[in-house]
C-alpha cells in the first residue's frame, strides 16, 4: 500500500502543477517542448524528434485576451488554451503547438493563432471526415508528412523511418499500461477515487511517456498485489471532453461515487484504441483514428455513440452515466440527445450536467451529484 | 418519538417535525436562508410548538444548499430527494414535482412508487427562480407577497425578453419609465419565470399528478401561468415552502427504523 500511496502521490504532483511540471521537464531533460491541443495529433512525431508532446487542456485562467477572437459562446478550455498563448504563458516553456480542426471554435483557432500568437510556431492538421476509407488514410498520412517536416524544423533534426517505430513502441506501451490501469479501478474504488485517477492519468500529459509508462506498470503491478477494497458507493461511466476543476471531482468521492470507467477525450478516448499491427507508422496512426468509436469529434455515420456507451456501462458493471457535456462544446452536444434516448430505453439512469473549466463554485453540482448517488441507492 | 427534517434553503430556512407514524407535528418557516440563525430559530420553533426539547428528536436529517455546513444533523440528503419524499407523502400519485426556490428550479420526475427517478436543475444564473421574483417586486415597491395580486389585475400581456435577471431589470425600468402598467408588468414577470422552468419540465417529460413546492408556489398567479405553459393542471402541495423539510423528517423516520 505504501507503494500505491507513494507512487500516486508523485503523479499527483504532476498533474496538479502544469506549468511547474512542463518547466522542470523541459529543465531535466534538456529537451524542446511541443504543446498538443485535444487531440489524436501526432504525438509519435514529435517524440521521434527528439523532443516531448505536452498538453494543452486549458486551465484556470482569468480570459481577457481571447474574447478579442473567440465570443462568449465559445468552449472555454480553448478560450484557456489561446489566452496562454496570448498572454504568453505557454512560451515559457513550449517551443511550439500542434492543433487540429475538429471542430468550429478550433477551426477559428488554427487561423486566429498564425495571428494573435505570433511567437509560437504553429503546426495545424486537418483530418477528413470520411475517415474510415483508404484515401483518407493516405491522406492523413501526408498530413503526419507535412506535420513532420515542420516539426523537424523546430527539432533541428531529421526523424528516421526507425526514430518513428521506437516512438510508437513507447506510445503503444503507455496506451497498454493506461488501458489496463483504468480497469484496475474496480479493484480499488477507495484509493483510486475519482480524483486520484484522474491525476494519474492527467500525469501522462507531463511527463516523457516512457517514464510516465515505466512508473504506471509499477503502480498497476502493485495494485494487482494489493488486495481488493470493499466498496459500498455507487460506480459511475462519465462521458465528455474531460472533467474538471478538482473540486467537481471531489464531489463524486465526498458522495462514494466511484468513477468506474470512462468515455472522456481527456481519458480513455486517448488510449483505448489499440494500434494495428501491419503497415508503416503513419498508417498505424492513421488507423487509430480511423478505428476510433465513440468519439463526438470524429465523423460517426452510424451514429452508434449511445450503443457504445451501453456497452461500456456493461463492461465496466457501472449504475449510470453521468454527461459533463463541456459548455458549447457543439460536437458532444449533438451526440448528447442521440444518445440519452437510448440509455433511457435501456433503463440506464443519466445525470446531465453542463461544465465549465473556470467555475468558480461547484456548489450546485454537487447537490446534483449527491441526488444522482441518491435515485441509484 | 420524534423525527425532524430542516430544509436549509438560499433564501429560507424551514423544518419540520413528525412522530413514528408519520403524523405531521409542525411545519415552520422563516426567510433567512443559509449562513443566519434562520436554522436554529426555525428548529426552537418547531420544538416549542409541539412542547418537546432538543434531546426528544431521535434522528435529524438536513436538507437544502445549507445542509452541509449544518452539524447538528444524523445525516444530510439532498432537497431533490427530500422533495421527491416530501410529496410522494403529501400527494398520493404525484409524477412531476416543479420546485422554484429562492437561488434555483428543479423539475423532479417520480416513478409510480413514490421515489425519485430523474430530475433537472437550473443552471447557476437567478433566471427561473425566487430571486426573480423578489427583484420584481422591489421595482414594482410592492412587498413579494403582494405580487400575486397585482400581476391578476393584469390586462395586456407584456413580455420580459431578458432572461437574465440583472438585464430584465433595467427592461423593466424601461418598461415602467415608458408609461407600462404595474401589473402588466407582474404578469411578464410571471410568463418570465414560468417560461424558463417550462422548458426544464418539457425536457425531463411532463407526466400527471404534476405538484408545486416550495416558496414561489405560494403566488397563485405564477402557479396558474404554470398550468398555461405546460398545459397541465398544477396541484400545490399543501404549504409548498416546507415539502423539502417534510421529506427530509420521513427520512429521519426511515433511517431511523433501519438502524
Amino acid at each position: 500500500m505504501a507503494d500505491i500511496k507513494s507512487l500516486i502521490a508523485e503523479f499527483e504532483k504532476v498533474a496538479l502543477n502544469p506549468a511547474k511540471s512542463a518547466a522542470e521537464l523541459k529543465k531535466e531533460t534538456g529537451k524542446k517542448l511541443i504543446g498538443m491541443f485535444p487531440y489524436h495529433l501526432p504525438e509519435e512525431i514529435v517524440y521521434a524528434a527528439g523532443m516531448l508532446p505536452v498538453g494543452m487542456w486549458g486551465g484556470q485562467t482569468e480570459i481577457k485576451l481571447s474574447n478579442k477572437y473567440l465570443q462568449s459562446f465559445c468552449c472555454s478550455m480553448i478560450k484557456a488554451n489561446f489566452e496562454m498563448g496570448m498572454n504568453k504563458t505557454y512560451q515559457k516553456v513550449l517551443d511550439g503547438v500542434v492543433m487540429a480542426a475538429y471542430c468550429d471554435t478550433l477551426k477559428c483557432i488554427c487561423e486566429d493563432w498564425k495571428v494573435a500568437v505570433t511567437d509560437m510556431p504553429l503546426i495545424a492538421m486537418y483530418y477528413p471526415q470520411n475517415r474510415k476509407i483508404a484515401a483518407a488514410i493516405d491522406y492523413m498520412g501526408a498530413e503526419f508528412k507535412k506535420a513532420q517536416e515542420q516539426l523537424e524544423a523546430i527539432a533541428g533534426k531529421k526523424v528516421t523511418e526507425a526514430d518513428l517505430e521506437a516512438a510508437w513502441e513507447v506510445y503503444e506501451a503507455y496506451r497498454a499500461e493506461s488501458r489496463k490501469f483504468v480497469k484496475l479501478v474496480a479493484k480499488m474504488p477507495k484509493t483510486l477515487n475519482a480524483t486520484v485517477r484522474h491525476l494519474v492519468i492527467k500525469a501522462a500529459w507531463f511527463m516523457d511517456k516512457k517514464v510516465y509508462t515505466e512508473k504506471l506498470a509499477a503502480l498497476n503491478a502493485a495494485i494487482e498485489a494489493a488486495p481488493a477494497e470493499e466498496f459500498n458507493g455507487k460506480k459511475v461511466l462519465v462521458e465528455g471532453i474531460m472533467v474538471e476543476p478538482i473540486a467537481l471531482l471531489d464531489a463524486f468521492v465526498e458522495n462514494d461515487v466511484c468513477i468506474i470507467g470512462d468515455d472522456l477525450s481527456h481519458q480513455s478516448r486517448m488510449f483505448r484504441i489499440e494500434g494495428r499491427k501491419e503497415g508503416t507508422v503513419y498508417e498505424k496512426m492513421a488507423y487509430r483514428i480511423a478505428d476510433a468509436y465513440a468519439d463526438p469529434l470524429l465523423l460517426d455515420e452510424k451514429k452508434e455513440h449511445g450503443k457504445e456507451l451501453i456497452d461500456m456501462v456493461k463492461e465496466y458493471g457501472a449504475d449510470g452515466v453521468v454527461v459533463c457535456a463541456m459548455k458549447f462544446c457543439d460536437p458532444e452536444e449533438y451526440d448528447y440527445p442521440i444518445f440519452k434516448e437510448e440509455l433511457e430505453a435501456a433503463n440506464i439512469p443519466v445525470l446531465y450536467m453542463e461544465i465549465e473549466q473556470q467555475m468558480e463554485s461547484v456548489g450546485q453540482y454537487k447537490t446534483r451529484i449527491q441526488a444522482f448517488a441518491e435515485t441509484l441507492a | 418519538m420524534y423525527f425532524l427534517g430542516v430544509d436549509i434553503g438560499s433564501s429560507s430556512s424551514k423544518a419540520a417535525i413528525i412522530d413514528e407514524n408519520k403524523n405531521i407535528l409542525v411545519r415552520v418557516a422563516r426567510n433567512i436562508g443559509t449562513g443566519t440563525n434562520g436554522p436554529t430559530l426555525v428548529i426552537n420553533q418547531a420544538l416549542e410548538e409541539v412542547g418537546i426539547t432538543r434531546d426528544q428528536i431521535n434522528f435529524t436529517v438536513a436538507t437544502g444548499y445549507g445542509r452541509v455546513t449544518f452539524t447538528q444533523a444524523d445525516k444530510q440528503i439532498t432537497e431533490i430527494s427530500c422533495h421527491g419524499k416530501g410529496v410522494a407523502h403529501l400527494v398520493p400519485g404525484a409524477h412531476t414535482i416543479i420546485d422554484i426556490g429562492g437561488q434555483d428550479a428543479k423539475v423532479i420526475r417520480l416513478n409510480d412508487k413514490g421515489n425519485v427517478d430523474n430530475f433537472l436543475m437550473n443552471e447557476k444564473c437567478a433566471a427561473g427562480t425566487g430571486r426573480f421574483l423578489e427583484v420584481m417586486a422591489r421595482i414594482l415597491n410592492c412587498g413579494l407577497e403582494d405580487l400575486s395580486g397585482l400581476a391578476k389585475e393584469s390586462t395586456e400581456e407584456i413580455e420580459i425578453s431578458n432572461t437574465c435577471t440583472v438585464f430584465a431589470e433595467s427592461e423593466v425600468i424601461s418598461q415602467l419609465a415608458q408609461g407600462t402598467a404595474k401589473a402588466d408588468v407582474a404578469q411578464g414577470a410571471n410568463n418570465s419565470i414560468t417560461s424558463r422552468v417550462a422548458g426544464l419540465a418539457r425536457r425531463i417529460g411532463i407526466t400527471p399528478v404534476v405538484v408545486m413546492t416550495g416558496g414561489v408556489a405560494k403566488n397563485d398567479a405564477v402557479v396558474r401561468c404554470m398550468e398555461k405553459q405546460i398545459g397541465y393542471d398544477i396541484t400545490v402541495a399543501p404549504d409548498p415552502q416546507t415539502v423539502g423539510a417534510l421529506g427530509a423528517a420521513l427520512f429521519a423516520l426511515e433511517t431511523f427504523n433501519k438502524k
